[in-house]
């Protein structure tokens, strides 16, 4: 063992440690320590004036390693780092001993703190003689951004960019943007208007000064993810829309004249035609054609729409389906959430049924029925019950609660009341949960009767004298319900759980997405480089859509910027390929996927991009194959020889 | 012969190459701590002015999952009369499992241990927040009087 010319700086923290430590009693037990080290007392290390004279007579003294025994590593280690650093020696040679918090603090007898500073100080001589020098990686980064889902959340992260100048790719599977909120007549809980809001959004987007900045692929969605930090390639398989986009100019004469007509699954109700819009006001303003639907994407003989097209070219039915690879420095997932579909057993056979989005679509004017609650016969109902928590709360079927359907369920009955003169209005209850001031106005003016039931065991929907009924079996009570609206639990969306298989990422117990901490990174994931917002990330309301889309934004701003490279912590796992036996344990084992396999040379590779250095495969390696930056077997080794010793 | 019938002390006697018992009072432990946990806890003891036992010294690591069971048998043999290893609590693991990884390793050591005649009173798993700077006085208080009695 060759051991390195070693510093060390004890420091007195203005007599703080050195009232318990003595360290002229500690350089007299070090003096036979085969580092042969090299001391200085310092009375304030990490003051600016003491840092620039430590800094000199480290200049002058030119060791190869250096020992601060101060206090915790974790105020200061950066400092000391510096200091290093200005003196000319790599920063990654420095070791330190928490002598302050560790042993000064909490060691009352002054002789066995000296006695233990000794000891520690000695361990980290050991330790530092197998430091290796380190530098941290400077990586080229992308600044583009990937977005998936144009809904209130994507939107806003993609404004946020275009903004600040960054390139936007905008992916969304359906052939218009603005998600859920887009399609809702009023918000919760002020009754703002859906597309009122939202159409300053989607107009900046579309034609407003960012929009150059803003590349929005609609009929899309992902189907690959490759590549990390900076550098990712995002595939996106386009659907055609058979509309040409440079010439359309969204008369919507083609859709009066087409004679094919298919279901309109955005309404839950009535048809489309082949083509078409799902409802007014959908942006961007073009059509898009169902080639399932249209007789000549079928092979037919239509040329209805053709003959009224006042711009030929329009419609393009050469169109085909593209595939697009996007280079993004980071992604945002946006994905969204739905509600539950599957209707609970109480109310299979219960006719003049809805969930909370039909019945959202009811409401709305650019809706089925132009806003008019009224049953399939085309008149009102004389009495609408709102079933809260339906399937929700539930062990069977959802157990949690989903924090946004009794605020709508309160808006229902509201508009329910002003749209149906004399209707009889029943929120049925298990628990109420409507935080938030606002929502506070709107419970005290509510006026429905309010039912409570035990849980969907407690309800049976019976007809009875040509009305529908509703019964509670443990209160006895029967609830007259022309109409029925579930408020279902909201789930995680179909593209969601795509997204999280793509991009490896955990999902939580119910599917949602597992953000880096629920508390203090609630728009980071654990890959680095992906982003979160909206309602993937849980049931979510507007106002959560545009902040957390606000705050995916700016994980991207600030930890890609232009002309900024990555810088990579050096502190991280490598493998050693000659020693790797290729047995894979590793791969299963790290949290953040940096660990893959090559195939090439059957060794795990580790991208230190993605490696945040905890260790854990180092651990769980059988070959040793796997060494930890910094804190290595034999770093690690040293020190505990020389406690024992 | 099993393993299981050996007598449970025959390794227990001292020799340059094994196992090294020592009956000293004063008990040589290490302790391996988080750094964003346990080893933040234990900072916040000495800023309460706690009382942590001379006998323990610290080695900090980033994430207990970086702690493999060789290097817990590789004190003992260099001399530790006891080893801890303080994780986050399980769902706080700055690394996400890690500390969940730990508790399984530390599971199979005390098993492991057991089997080499190493009284397993000397191995301590425990999980100790960044805020739990008097869970750390305790317990570190509590293992030199648990090793007290067996050395």
């Amino acid at each position: 063992m060759t051991y390195h010319k070693t510093a060390v700086i004890l420091c007195a923290c203005s007599s703080i440690i050195s009232d318990t430590i003595d360290w002229a009693e500690v350089q007299r037990l070090l003096a036979t320590h085969p580092c042969r080290p090299l001391f200085k007392v310092d009375e304030l290390a990490c003051g600016v004036d003491h840092l620039e004279q430590l800094a000199e007579w480290l200049r002058q003294e030119q060791p190869e390693r250096v020992v601060v025994a101060a206090c915790s590593p974790r105020e200061h280690e950066t400092t000391f780092r510096k200091l290093l650093a200005d003196a000319g020696i790599n920063p990654w040679y420095l070791q330190m001993v928490n002598v302050r918090e560790q042993i000064a603090w909490v060691t009352p007898d002054p002789v066995q703190a000296t006695g233990k500073a000794a000891r520690m100080l000695s361990a980290a001589l050991y330790r530092v003689q197998r430091h290796e020098p380190l530098s941290e990686r400077s990586v080229p980064v992308r600044t583009e951004v990937a977005v998936i889902g144009a809904g209130p959340a994507g939107m806003q992260a993609a404004l946020t960019l275009s903004r600040a100048d960054r390139q936007v790719t905008l992916i969304e599977k359906e052939p218009f943007i603005g998600g859920l909120p887009v399609r809702f007549e009023e918000l919760f809980p002020n009754l703002e208007c859906g597309p009122c809001l939202l159409d300053p959004v989607m107009a900046d987007l579309l034609h407003g000064a960012e929009s150059a900045h803003v590349n929005l692929l609609t009929l899309s969605e992902v189907t690959e993810v490759t590549g990390s930090f900076g550098n990712w390639n995002v595939t996106v398989r386009q659907r055609p829309r058979y509309i040409n986009r440079d010439l359309c100019i969204g008369c919507m004469i083609c859709a009066s004249v087409c004679p094919q007509h298919r279901p309109n699954g955005w309404n839950c109700t009535g048809e489309l035609a082949a083509v078409d819009v799902p409802f007014a006001g959908a942006l961007p303003n073009f059509p898009h054609i169902d080639a399932e639907c249209c007789l000549k994407l079928q092979g037919g003989e239509c040329d209805a729409c053709l003959a009224e097209c006042p711009v030929e070219g329009s419609l393009y039915f050469e169109d085909r389906e593209r595939v697009v690879t996007i280079q993004a420095g980071a992604i945002i997932v946006a994905t969204g959430a739905v509600e539950k579909q599957e209707i609970p057993t109480p109310f299979t056979d219960a006719t003049e049924l809805h969930t909370a989005y039909s019945f959202e679509r009811l409401l709305a004017m650019n809706g089925p029925t132009g806003g008019e609650i009224v049953k399939s016969d085309g008149t009102a109902p004389a009495s609408i019950a709102f079933v809260h928590c339906a399937g929700s709360l539930d062990a069977d079927e959802v157990p949690y609660c989903s924090g946004t359907c009794c605020r709508a369920a309160l808006k229902y009955a509201y508009l329910a009341e002003s749209k149906l003169e004399g209707a009889d209005i029943t929120r049925l209850v298990r628990e109420q949960s409507v935080p938030g001031v606002d929502a506070g106005r709107q419970l005290h003016g509510d006026t429905s009767r309010v039912v409570r039931y035990a849980g969907s065991g407690d309800l049976t929907v019976s007809v009875e004298g040509g009305g529908q009924l509703i019964s509670c079996s443990e209160s006895g009570q029967q609830i007259p319900a022309e109409m029925i609206v579930l408020m279902r639990p909201v789930v995680p969306g179909g593209g969601t759980v795509a997204a999280a298989r793509l991009l490896e990422l955990p999902l939580d117990g119910a599917g949602f997405m597992v953000p880096l901490h629920s508390l203090s990174a609630p728009c980071a994931t654990s890959l680095k480089g992906v982003y979160l917002a909206g309602s993937c990330r849980g049931s979510a309301d507007v106002r959560d859509a545009f902040a957390s889309g606000t705050a995916a934004a700016g994980h991207a701003l600030s930890d890609l910027v232009a002309g900024r490279n990555l810088l990579v912590d050096p502190q991280v796992a490598t493998v050693d390929a000659a020693l790797c036996s290729g047995c894979k344990t590793c791969l299963q084992l790290c949290p953040y996927k940096a660990i893959s396999w090559n195939e090439k040379d059957k060794v795990a590779d580790i991208a230190d991009i993605l490696c945040r250095g905890c260790g854990t495969c180092v651990a769980a390696c059988p070959s040793g194959a796997i060494t930890g930056r910094g804190f290595s077997r034999d770093m690690l080794r040293a020190e505990m020889e020389g406690v024992l010793s | 012969m099993s393993c299981q019938t050996l007598p449970p002390k025959i390794y227990q006697q001292s020799s340059s190459e094994g196992m090294v018992v020592k009956s000293s009072s004063r008990p040589k432990i290490i302790a391996f701590l988080c750094n964003w946990c346990s080893y933040t806890g234990a900072d916040k003891a000495g800023s309460q002015r706690l009382t942590i036992p001379p006998e323990v010294s610290v080695i900090r690591v980033l994430c207990s999952g970086r702690v493999e069971p060789t290097l817990i048998l590789e004190a003992f043999q260099k001399g530790a009369d006891g080893v801890m290893v303080l994780a986050c609590h399980p769902g706080d693991c700055h690394y996400k499992e890690g500390n969940l990884r730990a508790a399984c390793r530390a599971e199979l050591l005390i098993q492991m241990i057991s089997q080499l005649g190493v009284d397993p009173n000397r191995f301590c798993f425990d999980y100790v927040s960044a805020a739990e700077s008097e869970k750390f006085s305790r317990i570190t208080n509590q293992f030199v009087s648990r090793l007290a009695v067996i050395l």
